[in-house]
């Protein structure tokens, strides 16, 4: 029988991880087996410890082995046989190991425990009616809430470790029965390619999806909520989920996506469609608002009816700034503001938008800074923008570049502009699916969830625009 | 995804080029010559022009995956198709200047109130260019995705014209020498399905889509048909003054509910229509030399459509009178050509074709029994 050195072992691992303060380890000795349990007590459960592994060895009588080991002694479920060079790694994801002297197989037992937050409503997300439970941080605990909606052995999880120094656990979740093989396979090969040294948020992530990375719009769909993402995989996507991160990635992405929300699903259907179209509204005033006032103001006054003309005319004598600058000066007031408010604790938050919108705004009408009617357009276009939280970002950057268009080519350019940019969008196909489908290229099918929605009874086919495997819903 | 075009983007293509060069200034102008027997000489051009359309659907049938320029090269003769394609690029490029031209004045004379050139050609060449350099499937796409609102533009106009004092237009006053002459002289600002053959081998129409064409085409037609009825039925004899006509049949309206200056619907639509279009003479003169000078690269190509443009826009027309007199003249040859020759040619070809495949079976099917 040969010996192997288990303090020698213990001593290889504790200068691998460079006497780590939460390293521990370990010994149980008894007729020459000697037995080294490792572990980093941060990231374990020590109750289960002590009373799953280390007491039942206490209490055993016969002689260990390995076998022994594996199906009698330790009380927990996760337990598997492991190479000596996989050691590392499984007690890094928060497995006890165990090396002895009689064996060089290790055993790992899983007992990790952290802290960890419970499923609740994400801010991001709220619905009035329906599921409220929400992603967490913790990645195991966000395949149960996808798997307790689908339970099919169709379900897919392939997982990946993505990170030189996080080494962070990344799933690829669909459904093998419906999610198209191409865009299955061009997203792990996306994420084969990933070379970086850590993966913080599934935002790192996206970066690296991106088919088009250099491109100002979102081309990779998010949710925070396992229904969406659920209701996604049944529609042929592929869902990544990436440990820490609350946030569950879709792909293919269509900019339509962010026009619906959960509960358009959970209302009537003719209310769904009439709140898509405002939603709708909402978007083309946030972009073209301001640039389209501007134009007006500075070129086409005469297009504006009569007693809009005097109003503005009344409100704008007298004003220091030229239009432009007077526009792009409240854009960027309420940009720092909306800046300032993020960043402050809620309580400083809402004093900083009082000072800010009240005072600041009033007191500038008033000092004859800025005219009522830019502030009107400015917080138009701005609170229209949260119609499409989502969109948020890109919109805000549209807005400054219609109103430079709308400040210095008028109406001849923002209509250039909004061709340019849908021309521009019609180039960012990615994962083989139009980005603005289903309206452009035009897909009859898929028009049951555009803008205006049919009921889920009608919803008899998956979109065409996701090319999924089976096509109809009600398939046998 | 698909590198082709589907027959409802084929057709869009079409219903754009059919109203772009039609609903502003030309009412007017073929006022002064035929009266309201214009209409008529817009059935028969649109007859005329319509008939391109059978023929280019026999082509595809019969040369389905081949280039237009392939199938005239094989045929007769590639000099002669360069030749073809030296006329196709001169006509590309003359009716964007027409449109761009006469877009320029009303929007110089309704919106912008000043001479704004600087600005036009920072507003329509980047965003032309851009489009010409990503191709057709991008450009039948954003046209796929502003149709509904270029045709509630363009329906809107047409709607809130009724309601007006509408008078019917008195016909039949024209002599038929200069009725006939008419045919002639507008055929410039037809041929509109030329840009259809040219990406012949980028549309995908599948059985029974056909009829996508001709739908798109046909209401394409009505809709200026009934421009030009409703124009003249408005003005009656001084349609010859307003040289605007989707925007000036706004004018004297009823306005519900005070709803204030409707001339910003037309005004938009007009913008759209105009831009689509520039945007597909573009691409389709790009099209054109990229065939007839195969290593230029299509940024390169879209420099020279740019400066070119530029260059005759600023040598040859910058005048106003001078581009409508140009369009009816020796453009005129240039319309013949792309009209009536050039059809004919494609539909000999095409016949030819036709029997030479049905013999081919015959002896084959003969062969096998």
């Amino acid at each position: 029988m040969s010996y192997f050195n288990v303090e020698k072992k213990v001593d290889e691992i504790k200068l691998t991880l460079n006497e780590s303060s939460d390293f521990a380890y370990r010994f149980f000795d008894r007729n020459n087996q000697k037995i080294a349990f490792v572990y980093l007590k941060s990231i374990i459960d020590n109750t289960l410890l002590s009373e799953s592994i280390y007491s039942p060895f206490q209490l055993f009588e016969g002689k260990f082995s390995i076998e022994n080991i594996q199906n009698k002694i330790i009380k927990c479920a996760d337990v598997k046989v492991i190479d000596e060079d996989q050691a590392i790694d499984e007690l890094l994801d928060g497995k006890v190991i165990l090396f002895t002297n009689f064996s060089s197989k290790v055993i790992a037992v899983d007992i990790l425990s952290f802290p960890e937050r419970v499923p609740s409503e994400p801010p991001t997300s709220p619905v009035l009616q329906g599921p409220r439970e929400g992603f967490v941080e913790d990645i195991q605990t966000n395949v149960t809430l996808i798997r307790r909606r689908l339970k099919t052995p169709n379900l897919v999880m392939k997982t990946l470790k993505i990170g030189e120094e996080s080494n962070t656990k990344v799933i690829v979740s669909y459904l093998k029965n419906i999610a198209n093989k191409k865009i299955v396979e061009r997203v792990l090969k996306n994420l084969s390619k990933i070379k970086t040294d850590g993966i913080i948020d599934s935002y790192y992530v996206l970066s690296f999806l991106e088919e088009h990375p250099d491109s100002m719009f979102k081309q990779i769909g998010n949710a925070e909520k396992p229904d969406i993402v659920v209701s996604k995989m049944l529609e042929g996507k592929v869902a990544i989920l990436v440990d820490n991160s609350p946030i569950v990635l879709t792909v293919p992405f269509v900019i339509i996506e962010d026009m619906q929300n959960s509960n358009d699903y959970y209302t009537n259907h003719h209310y769904s469609s009439f709140i898509r179209l405002i939603r709708l509204l909402g978007l083309f005033v946030a972009v073209i608002a301001p640039g389209f006032y501007l134009s007006l103001q500075i070129f086409h006054y005469n297009i504006l009816p009569l007693n809009f003309l005097i109003t503005i005319a009344d409100t704008t004598q007298g004003l220091p700034f030229t239009p432009f600058l007077e526009i792009l000066f409240i854009f960027l007031l309420f940009q720092i503001l909306y800046e300032v408010s993020l960043r402050l604790p809620s309580y400083l938050g809402l004093a900083t938008s009082v000072v800010g919108a009240l005072i600041l705004g009033d007191t500038g009408v008033k000092a004859g800074l800025i005219s009522p009617p830019g502030v009107i357009i400015v917080a138009l276009s701005k609170i229209a923008l949260y119609t499409i939280p989502e969109q948020a970002s890109q919109i805000t950057l549209l807005q400054i570049i219609f109103l430079v268009i709308g400040g210095s080519l008028g109406l001849a350019g923002i209509v250039g502009g909004m061709v340019y940019f849908i021309n521009y969008m019609n180039t960012l196909d990615s994962y083989e699916t139009p980005y603005l489908a289903p309206y452009s290229p035009r897909i009859e099918k898929d028009l049951k969830d555009g803008l205006l929605t049919s009921s889920v009874t009608e919803m008899n086919e998956r979109p065409e625009s996701f090319s999924p495997k089976i096509k109809e819903r009600n398939h046998d | 995804m698909t590198k082709y075009i589907s027959a409802r983007q084929a057709g869009i293509i079409a219903f754009l080029c059919i109203l772009a060069n039609k609903f502003l200034l030309l009412p007017s102008y073929m006022f002064k010559d035929n009266k309201s027997d214009s209409i008529f000489v817009m059935i028969l051009l649109f007859a005329l022009d319509f008939a391109m359309l059978p023929i280019l659907l026999k082509l595809k049938k019969e040369f389905p995956e081949e280039k237009l320029f392939d199938i005239l090269s094989k045929k007769i003769t590639k000099p002669v198709t360069i030749l073809f394609y030296m006329i196709f690029g001169v006509y590309f490029l003359f009716k964007t200047l027409i449109i761009v031209d006469v877009v320029y004045v009303y929007l110089k004379q309704q919106v912008y109130q000043e001479d704004f050139l600087a600005i036009a050609i920072m507003s329509i060449i980047p965003v032309v260019s851009h489009a010409a350099v990503k191709g057709i499937k991008t450009i039948s796409r954003t046209a796929e995705f502003f149709l509904l609102l270029v045709i509630i533009g363009f329906v809107t106009c047409l709607g809130f014209s009724l309601f007006t004092t509408l008078n019917m237009p008195v016909l039949f006053t024209t002599p038929a020498k200069v009725f006939f002459s008419s045919i002639y002289k507008y055929t410039f600002s037809f041929g509109d399905f030329l840009v259809l053959y040219l990406i012949i081998d980028k549309i995908k129409i599948k059985k029974g889509e056909e009829k996508k064409l001709y739908k798109f085409s046909l209401s394409a037609m009505v809709l200026i048909l009934s421009l030009f009825v409703l124009y003249y039925a408005k003005y009656e004899v001084t349609s010859f003054m307003h040289n605007d006509a989707l925007s000036d049949i706004l004018v004297f309206s009823v306005r519900f509910n005070a709803i204030g200056r409707l001339d910003i619907i037309s005004m938009l639509t007009i913008m759209f229509i105009a831009l689509f279009e520039v945007e597909i003479f573009c691409f389709a003169f790009c099209d054109c030399v990229e065939n007839v000078f195969p290593l230029l690269s299509k940024p390169f190509i879209v420099a020279i459509f740019d400066i070119s443009s530029l260059l005759c826009y600023f040598i040859l027309i910058q005048k106003y009178e001078r581009i409508v007199s140009l369009f009816s003249s020796w453009l005129s040859y240039v319309g013949i050509f792309i009209n009536y020759v050039f059809p004919i040619i494609c539909l000999t070809i095409a016949l030819i074709a036709y029997f030479s495949r049905k013999k081919y079976e015959k002896l084959v099917d003969g062969g096998e029994k």
